[in-house]
């Protein structure tokens, strides 16, 4: 094993590497980067295509242990480069792929071929294009494909790849994301590129939710609104409050970047994340926004909790209304769909109504909020289930 | 396929790599691009790869009066771009334009090329053609050889134990000169079945030509002036050279070379 530094889509990864492993397997198995396909694996079909240092070249060929310092772009890592979508509208419009196996290398070597020569004719790019394999469409909608963006791109100034610097996505897609390797050994934070926000620092916008889970909690807390209102807007103090979550960089108090464990059975889902906090203390209320994802199974997750206080036992107590809406998407998804991942995220929501409390009360600090253990979570159900089945509740 | 087990070293200076290289079995490692696939394949197991292709001479560009010599890790790309001075009126770029892949082209290098010696590439017949020269460095010194007589057969050359290819040196040639070039290939960027490459330069009084793709040594022909003006009378160094036992392969051969040798006169070099 030889240590290597080398960037990914943006992201410096550093790993111990077998020196016989090729690239292409390296950002498949241990980045769980799978937008690279393995065709031929001896550098003829051309579907393992990368950018390494701008440049297209064979990702099957080309060993991690010898690209130590260099920078490597993926079809994953290509999601804001204005080319690339030029060159994925034009695929879609041509009938440019049929069963994807070659596409990803297709684009790579379809961005350098317009970029390289703008303006080049259909048996130019049938020549450039002789590196790259496709069984099913006869070429002829992939060629049209890149002719039209050639085309566009007529006039403009040849540009060099090779050396030259591909920005990462702005919006640090989860997929786009390699996730924490077994054998990465310590990871350092991703370089800033130039005129790009590292992924990390991308400003938050929250989407709309599609079809999301939600839950609605309501509880009360002796103690006055005022006092509650407080604990709500120190993110600390709220994350703390939810079962496995805390904060991995201190908060400015409009936004938060956490982490949030989650054991399922076998399974141990980390949840990393942003989120921003908006108040609105005219009406008592607020929302948390946020999305993480889960750095072993790419799960993603996308959430907003809106709260609200109101007072109740003529101001000595608070009424605080929780509801959560999120979507999880990815294999943890597959595996906790329906009535499971409601009842999973209600015991949270509990939990989390439970904590906050104690933590209003001053009793019992819930600053080490245990993982919630959802296998336990699940036995807890059956049991509920059977009770209410068996008319023992 | 996967590459069997190797260690893999990068020492950071060329004593300290041929040091490393002179370990048994270690296996010097460039732009990787024809180690890689026989690596994949299984077909090379060397126990040591010793990267040479980040060594600064082997990246280094000397230009001199009489010509210009390449570190032999300067890569296909890089004299496709024109990102090196070219010596020639342009033909290293030409040829490199049409070697493999630009995927290829970008890692692969010329030292690496001549060193792997396969038959079919492009490098060894268009150097030899340009009457080009291998520097070479060992654990007992350096040396320079013809390229003619560094390539001696198929995957074979005088590179000895622990010795690498440091540089390539190209002759420079006068403004007039001319170069025909033709390979058969039955897809672009495959290996070639058939290839000539031919210099005029009448201003120095050169005029070589070399028939590649031989599956053994290549055929260099050092005064061509004859043979250029007559194709025909190279039919005999075909039959000698054993390649005019099947019928249709002598007949492709000859038509490269006669396309060759009209591509003096057309510059309109397509591939």
């Amino acid at each position: 094993m030889k240590p290597i530094h080398i960037e990914i889509n943006g992201r410096a990864i550093s790993a111990e590497v077998e020196p016989r492993q090729h690239l292409a397997d390296f950002m498949r198995e241990e980045l769980l980067l799978t937008g690279t396909h393995l065709g031929c694996e001896h550098g003829v079909c051309g579907a393992c295509t990368v950018l390494i240092d701008g440049a297209p070249a064979r990702s099957c060929i080309a060993y991690p242990v010898a690209l130590d310092g260099a920078k490597i772009t993926t079809i994953e890592g290509l999601a804001d480069d204005p080319v690339a979508a030029r060159l994925r509208e034009a695929f879609t419009r041509e009938h440019g792929l049929q069963c994807g196996f070659c596409t990803p290398g297709m684009m790579m070597m379809a961005r350098d071929i317009v970029l390289r020569r703008p303006g080049l004719d259909e048996g130019a790019i049938r020549h450039e294009l002789a590196g790259n394999l496709c069984r099913c469409t006869g070429y002829v909608g992939i060629v049209r494909a890149i002719k039209s963006v050639a085309a566009e791109r007529m006039g403009e100034a040849p540009v060099v790849t090779r050396g030259s610097e591909v920005a990462p996505p702005v919006y640090a897609s989860p997929l786009a994301l390699p996730v924490a390797p077994s054998r990465v050994a310590a990871e350092a934070a991703p370089a800033a590129p130039a005129g790009a926000q590292a992924p990390g620092a991308a400003p938050f916008v929250a989407e709309p939710l599609r079809n999301p889970v939600e839950i609605v909690e309501e509880f009360d807390v002796a103690a006055p609104r005022a006092s509650v209102w407080e604990l709500f807007q120190d993110p600390a103090r709220v994350i703390a409050c939810l079962p496995g979550a805390r904060l991995t960089e201190p908060s400015d108090g409009r936004s938060v970047v956490a982490e949030m464990t989650v054991k399922l059975g076998p399974i141990q889902a980390a949840f990393g994340g942003t989120g921003v906090i908006a108040a609105d203390p005219a009406n008592w209320s607020g929302t948390i926004d946020g999305r993480g994802v889960d750095s072993r199974s790419a799960t993603r997750v996308q959430a907003r909790l809106n709260y609200a206080l109101t007072e109740t036992g003529a101001g000595a107590a608070t009424r605080v209304r929780v509801e959560v809406a999120y979507v999880l998407q990815g294999p943890l998804a597959q595996m906790s769909r329906g009535a499971i991942a409601r009842d999973l995220a209600a015991r949270m929501t509990a939990a989390f109504a439970a904590n906050l409390n104690a933590a209003i009360k001053g009793e019992a600090a819930p600053a080490e909020a245990a993982p919630l253990d959802a296998g336990s979570l699940l036995l807890a159900m059956v049991k509920g289930w059977l009770a209410r089945l068996f008319g023992r509740g | 396929m996967k590459a069997a087990r190797f260690d893999y070293e990068r020492p950071a200076d060329l004593a300290g790599a041929l040091a490393a290289l002179g370990q048994g079995g270690a296996k010097p490692l460039s732009g990787g691009q024809s180690l890689g696939p026989m690596l994949n394949l299984r077909l090379a197991r060397p126990p040591l790869l010793v990267d040479v292709g980040r060594l600064a001479p082997l990246r280094q560009v000397e230009e001199g009066a009489e010509g210009t010599l390449f570190g032999a890790g300067i890569t296909h790309a890089e004299f496709e771009d024109g990102a090196v001075p070219d010596p020639t009126p342009g033909f290293l770029a030409r040829i490199a334009r049409g070697i493999a892949y630009r995927a290829v082209r970008n890692r692969g290098t010329m030292g690496g090329s001549l060193a792997h010696a396969d038959p079919a590439a492009d490098w060894p017949t268009t150097l030899a053609a340009l009457g080009a020269r291998v520097h070479l460095a060992g654990p007992s010194g350096t040396r320079e050889l013809p390229v003619e007589d560094f390539i001696l057969g198929a995957f074979e050359t005088a590179l000895q134990d622990g010795e690498i290819v440091t540089g390539i040196f190209v002759p420079r040639c006068s403004a007039g000169a001319r170069f025909g070039y033709r390979k058969s290939c039955r897809k672009v960027g495959e290996f070639a079945e058939a290839m000539c490459a031919v210099l005029a330069d009448p201003a120095r009084g050169v005029h070589r030509l070399v028939i590649g793709a031989t599956e053994a040594r290549q055929i260099v022909i050092a005064d061509a002036a004859a043979a250029t003006s007559d194709p025909a009378t190279l039919d005999d160094a075909l039959r000698a050279a054993g390649l005019a036992a099947d019928p249709a392969s002598l007949r492709l051969r000859q038509a490269v070379i006669r396309q060759a040798v009209a591509a003096l006169e057309d510059e309109s070099l397509s591939a």
